[in-house]
């Protein structure tokens, strides 16, 4: 029958997992946006059903994200630690997308390397 | 029967299974990156199809049994002929075009099961299934895949919105999660082209075994590897356009953050399961994951119909791929005739879904361009204004 210790250990490790990169990216837009550097990247294609944006729309946007950072409570030292902060967080984000591909890679590459 | 015959017939519609595996399975990793607009459409099944090719290639360890326990395979049991492999995999097919024709996700896996159990109760009876193998690889993964991946994506959805959230109505920055999809989705594409091309590289090589065309136990030959890569590719980059615009914009409105939290639910999922050695379905876990996300954002709404109208999607894959497979093994019985009945009706039919589609063409220009237009059509209510709970 069905392996439930195993069924459990994917659970939580996959929870543990997402949650952890999710929260570290999350941490970082956050971050970033604190330094007054808020990322605005809009659609390549306006595919999203909800999210229409007119270039009219992208200015007032980049407009209100300049006037949110010239009237941040932060000051110039804050904002480059908070800066510090979010390059951190996309750093630790990384590192996990590179776990992601040796787990899925390391095996069959260690395989193929010795192999030859 | 002559032998040259049913193996180039095996290895020519094993190769189409492989390329409706990559089309069907284009979805699991680039439709939350489309419907959100972090990838072009065309951008996006071109990375998809380039690591899945990357991955069929580093990946090339085939399964040493057909159908993974659920048939008795061997001695006492059923003896795997290329016939059965041939049934098996129109059951497989049919069902895998039929979905498609739907846009309903459903795993590949579970319909080449569903096409080889049909064929192997013709030839065997139903002594020829092992049933406890059933419930516990194919019945219960499909019921705790979607569970799973679900709740780390709702879990992940809620973080990644109360991490971001502004209480001042100043910009979040949440657009900022378009340039991680690209990320995470490419995580999936590349880990579904190391686990799906070498089912294929399996049911040809075990084929070929079989046929006494190759030694047992020995490795996937060369040819095998580059063909099964090269059909898993070229299927992901047609794009299941029908499946990509259901788990794109059917089941939930995919917003950036959404979908990164769902994408990367998916790909941990998959890597945990892969590790730990419990099979789940990438078709499975993805689905699960756009709802669990749908569920985690506040003001997002699961619909409900379409889940459930994939879920009966699943519930059916192992008997209807099944009857199709019993079908073909019934008709493959009468010797080549048979046989070449078989693949002249599958390709008929093949060919009848595709011109059926026709009828309603769904590609990269529509793909979710109908849902964006109604979205210009119509006001729509944007999200209140978040508010701090009052202190008690």
């Amino acid at each position: 029958m069905i392996d439930w210790a195993a069924f459990l250990l994917v659970l939580v490790s996959a929870l543990v997992g997402a949650c952890v990169v999710v929260s570290a990216y999350a941490l970082g837009i956050r971050l970033l946006t604190l330094s007054g550097r808020t990322p605005l990247v809009t659609p390549a294609e306006f595919t999203d059903a909800i999210t229409i944006v007119t270039p009219a729309e992208i200015k007032a946007a980049a407009k209100r994200a300049a006037k949110a950072a010239k009237k941040s409570p932060l000051t110039e030292g804050q904002k480059r630690l908070a800066l510090f902060g979010a390059w951190g967080c996309f750093a630790l984000s990384a590192i996990a997308v590179l776990v992601g591909i040796y787990l899925i890679l390391g095996e069959h590459l260690t395989r193929l390397v010795g192999g030859a | 029967m002559d032998l040259t015959l049913i193996v180039v017939l095996v290895i020519a519609l094993a190769l189409f299974f492989d390329f409706t595996n990559g089309f069907h399975d284009t979805a699991n990793a680039m439709a939350t990156p489309i419907a959100t607009g972090a990838l072009r459409p065309k951008t996006a099944v071109t990375l998809a199809a380039i690591l899945n090719l990357v991955g069929a290639f580093l990946s090339t360890e085939v399964a040493k049994t057909i159908s993974g326990g659920i048939i008795r395979e061997g001695d006492g049991g059923v003896l795997i002929t290329p016939e059965l492999v041939f049934a098996g995999l129109i059951g497989a097919v049919v069902w895998n075009m039929i979905t498609w024709l739907m846009g309903l996700p459903s795993s590949s896996s579970h319909a080449l099961f569903g096409g080889l159990i049909g064929a192997a109760i013709v030839g065997a009876g139903l002594g020829a299934i092992d049933f406890p193998v059933v419930v516990s690889k194919v019945i219960l993964p499909a019921l705790l895949a979607p569970l799973t991946a679900g709740l780390v994506a709702y879990a992940a959805t809620k973080l990644a919105y109360a991490i971001t959230r502004r209480y001042d109505g100043k910009p979040d920055g949440r657009d900022g999660f378009r340039y991680a999809q690209v990320f995470s989705s490419s995580l999936v594409a590349l880990a579904h082209g190391t686990n799906d091309a070498q089912k294929t590289m399996g049911v040809i090589t075990l084929t070929l075994v079989a046929a006494n065309l190759q030694a047992p136990g020995s490795d996937v030959q060369w040819w095998v590897i580059v063909t099964c890569a090269v059909a898993i590719a070229l299927g992901t980059y047609m794009g299941g356009w029908r499946i990509i615009k259901t788990l794109g914009t059917g089941l939930t409105d995919v917003k950036p953050a959404q979908g990164f939290a769902a994408e990367t639910a998916t790909a941990a999922t998959i890597l945990a399961s892969s590790h730990v050695g419990f099979a789940l379905s990438t078709t499975q876990v993805a689905s699960g994951s756009v709802i669990g996300s749908g569920l985690g954002r506040r003001g997002s709404k699961v619909r409900w119909r379409t889940a459930g109208r994939i879920g009966v999607g699943w519930l059916l894959t192992l008997p209807a791929a099944g009857a199709v497979g019993a079908l073909a093994a019934l008709v493959a019985h009468l010797g080549v005739g048979g046989v070449i009945i078989d693949a002249v009706v599958g390709v008929i039919v093949i060919i009848g879904i595709f011109m059926w589609s026709r009828r309603s063409e769904v590609s990269h220009h529509n793909v979710v361009s109908e849902v964006a237009d109604s979205g210009r059509a119509v006001k729509i209510k944007r999200n209140p204004k978040p508010k701090r709970k009052a202190k008690k």
